[in-house]
């Protein structure tokens, strides 16, 4: 059984996230900062009326943030009933993988990114991080928030 | 027979809302039934109601699967029937039983609509099957219920047709036009030569105009010559009787009359609409701006018939947009309802008496506040009744009136609505809650305690935890969620209290939320906008006269001090104020602050969206706006930003 | 095709029958809330079959049953009585006034359907008793 993912990049690596959590995709145009907000959130923009915030993966994982460039995009997602924008470096494509493919994270990937990843898939040469987006939201890890 | 989810999952939502009607009745009736016990008889019409709405509650819990709440209803069906049936006469235990039970109900259903474990509805059954005579078996058909006893002086007919329907003639609608002049004593449905008609057998007043007016909509009415007295339905072709028009108690009556004109609608889509109207106010503001770029490139005559169009286009937005409000207005009667219940439950566990005053009922209020009120209305009820008030005996001490009263008025003030709760209890002490505070860590001010300093701190996060954990703040909804709800819906709570006279807790709210009229205010550049009516006024400053006290700034204003907040510095933002700051001040006395900005560029309406993900819940900021250029613009909540008036540097930190 | 008329007082009942019976009843759904309006509901337009509650205000629901009964035009009319669990001694009463058919609630939505679909096999159509303007003729 295949199902169809999203795969996006962030710092160099290829993340993949279940098209049925990724209500549409978007340029990105204007995020108005919110003072106070974590770290991670870039602000906030509107995406077909409604406020979401903007997270910034580059900054969710730990890397230096990277100024937005003509190939960023964000991910509009849900999860939990949550809708959040992912600001990401680029998104291009859809594939389908195997349930089968998808293996879990091996200890080698533990590092920052690591609690975020429900498994990692080989597609041909290529290697697939597949995110856990309830992760990515909720998770606080005290190391990661003390680098701000 | 388990039905299939996905079909059960259609219905949810409808059953949650039918079952909330029927329970809001409920607890009204059951009040009267009480008043019931030891009288000769108890209205007919009162058993029959409670019967029917149980037996609704125990049908549809059945279709939805949730069997708790079926044997629930199913028992408090068997005690009402038997009551009916006479087979058992009314007692205070039976009233207990049935209102145990409602309590049991409700938890029930609002444990399967949070997705938790119900209660053990066992105890409940067990006390209503023991109240409920054995022999009590359902007779079939039922006796119609005795015929009410007036005296018929008309016979009104009424002969429906599609046409009539169409336009709202129908026979629910001429019921209702009846009962509002007098009384119905029997409704028969006849087949006629030119087809099916409604006699009314009618008691009351009709006049030859009115008579007139009715004729169009197929209503002929004749005179009884001789007045015939009700006689009980005939076991001929077509019995039907009318014997809840009589005596109907306020409220019950319009709640079910006319189930055909009313329709039901979910809040989503009223969102839905009122998003709509915000993206169209917010479309007119494009064009607006549009149109004054191509002003002088029009010539006059022209110019005055767009600028008269783009003006009407505004107002029938304005209209259009009251009229949604309006459709999402109820009576504040909604929470009052539930309130003769708790208070009467409440006094008996505390031992005092209280007599509880509702005023107001009718005002209406977005269906979405009325919701979020409920439990701090609650609260400062189940508070006044389990502090507020005095033991009988004390009171009588005292020489007040042994029965304390309790008074839950609402009254709608402009755009605003005002609720208020006040009693004739012990009054807050201030000596004691500034004790308190100071026991378990909450700042106080020096010098006397005014009403609003009392109040910040008994809505202090973890005051209200009483030592004593009695049932009714066991609830978890303290003063301080009291507070912080009012404060999101955009409203105020302010506090009156005396010593031995009482306490009066005063909420105001706006009448709906949505859109408002807003300043637009800037820093560096940032834009933000304010919602007007927080603001009291808007001064310009020089920077030069504000002075610094410890690490407060502080401005000459009217004569005293004014301590003035930057927003940048609030907000860690680069500020470069032209030659003055503008400053909104909020609050009043020696509550005023000021909250500076580099410039302020005008007054707008704005459409409110609700920021409502944690990652953006921030304090300080109410929402979001769109001024048309497709942004993001934050609203400031200044009331939340003045409270970090004694420690500014702890907004930047935070979070 | 004829409507099929849902009598209850419970709006979502009314919903969960109409539901239940989409895809049997293709002459579309009338609802009536009591029994003066099931009544009224016969006088707007022909009725394929009627699902009827008992337990209802104003007018119970074995009276609508022995109105539709006495009068020739109805006489024909098939009806579901769809009742409370609970309810069962009214079993014989319903069917003695001329029920087609009688089931409790809580209903299996497939089983219902069956059920109508059956009873509207052996359709009859009825004339509106009222035609437009009839009425008008006082």
């Amino acid at each position: 059984m295949t199902e169809p993912f999203i795969l996006f990049t962030v710092a160099g690596t290829t993340y993949g996230l279940r098209s049925t959590q990724v209500a549409h995709v978007e340029l990105i145009d204007h995020v108005t900062p919110v003072p106070n907000a974590a770290h991670f959130v870039d602000g906030v923009v509107f995406s077909r009326g409604e406020v979401v915030p903007a997270l910034n993966l580059r900054a969710r994982f730990g890397f230096e943030r990277a100024p937005l460039g003509l190939s960023s995009r964000l991910l509009v997602a849900t999860a939990g009933g949550r809708t959040v924008g992912l600001v990401v470096d680029s998104a291009r494509e859809f594939v389908a993988i195997d349930a089968a493919a998808i293996q879990p994270p091996s200890a080698m990937l533990s590092g920052l990114s690591g609690r975020y990843l429900e498994g990692v898939a080989n597609i041909g040469d290529r290697l697939v991080l597949v995110l856990n987006l309830t992760e990515v939201l909720t998770f606080t890890d005290p190391a990661l928030e003390a680098q701000t | 027979m388990a039905n299939d989810p996905d079909f059960l999952a259609g219905f949810m939502d409808d059953y949650f809302v039918e079952c909330e009607e029927h329970l809001t009745a409920i607890r009204g009736q059951l009040l009267e039934l009480e008043r019931g016990v030891g009288a000769a008889a108890v209205r007919p019409a009162l058993l029959e109601e409670l019967f029917r709405s149980f037996h609704s509650i125990k049908g549809i819990s059945g279709m939805v699967e949730l069997r708790e709440a079926e044997m629930l209803a199913h028992q408090m069906e068997s005690y009402l029937r038997a009551l009916r049936q006479k087979d058992v006469v009314l007692s205070q235990r039976g009233v207990d039983a049935l209102i145990a039970g409602v309590q049991a109900l409700e938890t029930t259903i609002a444990a399967r609509r949070d997705n938790r474990k119900g209660p053990s509805i066992e105890p409940s059954v067990q006390e209503l099957a023991a109240v409920t005579p054995a022999a009590s078996a359902p007779a079939a058909p039922p006796a119609a219920p005795a015929a009410p006893a007036a005296v018929a002086s008309w016979r009104v007919t009424f002969t429906p047709s599609a046409e009539r329907v169409a336009r709202g003639v129908n026979v629910d609608n001429v019921r209702a036009r009846l009962r509002e002049r007098g009384t119905i004593v029997d409704a028969t449905p006849r087949v006629l030569p030119e087809g099916i008609a409604f006699e009314f057998l009618f008691a009351g007043d009709l006049t030859p105009a009115l008579l007139d007016a009715w004729r169009p909509d197929g209503l002929v009415a004749e005179r009884l010559t001789a007045p015939t007295v009700a006689a009980p339905p005939p076991a001929a072709e077509t019995p039907a009787s009318e014997a809840t028009g009589a005596e109907a108690p306020e409220g019950g009556d319009a709640a079910r009359l006319g189930t055909s004109h009313v329709v039901r609608v979910e809040m989503a889509r009223l969102d839905e609409l009122m998003r709509m109207i915000g993206d169209l106010v917010i479309s007119r503001a494009r064009l607006e701006s549009a149109l004054a770029r191509v002003e002088r490139h029009v010539p006059p005559v022209e110019w005055r018939t767009v600028q008269e169009n783009s003006q009407t286009i505004e107002r029938q937005l304005r209209d259009l947009r009251e009229g949604v409000i309006r459709v999402r207005l109820v009576p504040v009667r909604e929470i009052f309802r539930r309130m003769p219940f708790v208070v009467r439950d409440l006094a008996r566990e505390t031992d005092k008496r209280v007599r509880l005053e509702l005023r107001g009922q009718e005002t209406e209020i977005d269906k979405y506040l009325i919701e979020r009120m409920m439990d701090p209305v609650l609260h400062l009820v189940r508070n006044a009744v389990s502090h507020g008030f005095e033991p009988a005996a004390e009171r009588a001490a005292l020489g007040k009136p042994e029965e304390g009263t309790l008074t839950l008025s609402a009254s709608s003030v402009g755009e605003s609505v005002l609720l208020e709760i006040a009693d004739d209890g012990r009054g807050i002490d201030p000596a004691a809650v500034a004790a308190r505070a100071r026991a378990i860590g909450v700042p106080v001010p020096e010098g006397e305690l005014g009403p609003r300093a009392l109040l910040d701190i008994i809505c202090a996060p973890g005051f209200s935890t009483r030592e004593e954990t009695d049932r009714a703040s066991g609830r978890g909804v303290g003063m301080a969620v009291v507070k912080a709800t009012v404060e999101e819906l955009n409203g105020t709570i302010s506090l009156d209290t005396a010593p031995g006279e009482g306490t009066r807790f005063l909420i105001e709210l706006p009448l709906t939320l949505s859109i408002t009229d807003a300043l637009i205010a800037h820093v560096g550049d940032r834009t933000f906008a304010v919602p007007q009516a927080q603001v009291r006024e808007v001064v310009e400053m020089d920077p030069a006269a504000l002075r610094r006290v410890e690490q407060h700034e502080i401005a000459p204003f009217r004569g005293g001090s004014l301590p003035i907040l930057r927003l940048g510095r609030l907000f860690g933002m680069p500020s470069a104020p032209r030659r003055a700051l503008h400053v909104f001040v909020v609050g009043t006395g020696r509550d005023a602050i000021g909250i500076a900005v580099d410039r302020i560029s005008g007054q707008r309406e704005i459409v409110v969206r609700r920021m409502a993900d944690d990652l953006i819940d921030v304090e300080g900021i109410a929402g979001a706006t769109d001024l048309g250029d497709g942004r993001v613009v934050l609203i400031l909540d200044l009331p939340a930003l003045g409270r970090y008036r004694g420690d500014p540097v702890a907004a930047g930190g935070a979070r | 095709m004829n409507r099929t008329l849902i009598v209850d007082d419970s709006p979502t009942m009314r919903r969960m029958v109409k539901v239940s019976l989409r895809d049997v009843c293709s002459g579309g759904f009338a609802e009536a809330a009591s029994g003066l309006e099931a009544i009224e509901q016969l006088a707007l337009g022909p009725i394929a079959l009627m699902v009827l509650d008992l337990n209802m205000p104003d007018m119970h629901g074995l009276e609508v049953l022995k109105f539709l009964r006495a009068h020739q035009a109805f006489r024909q009319v098939p009806v579901i009585v769809l009742t409370t669990r609970g309810d069962e001694p009214s079993r014989a009463a319903a069917l003695a006034a001329g029920a087609s058919l009688y089931l409790t609630k809580p209903f299996a939505p497939q089983a219902l359907a069956a059920h109508a679909r059956e009873l509207l096999g052996e359709r009859c159509v009825v004339a509106p008793l009222n035609n437009e303007g009839a009425g008008d003729g006082e």
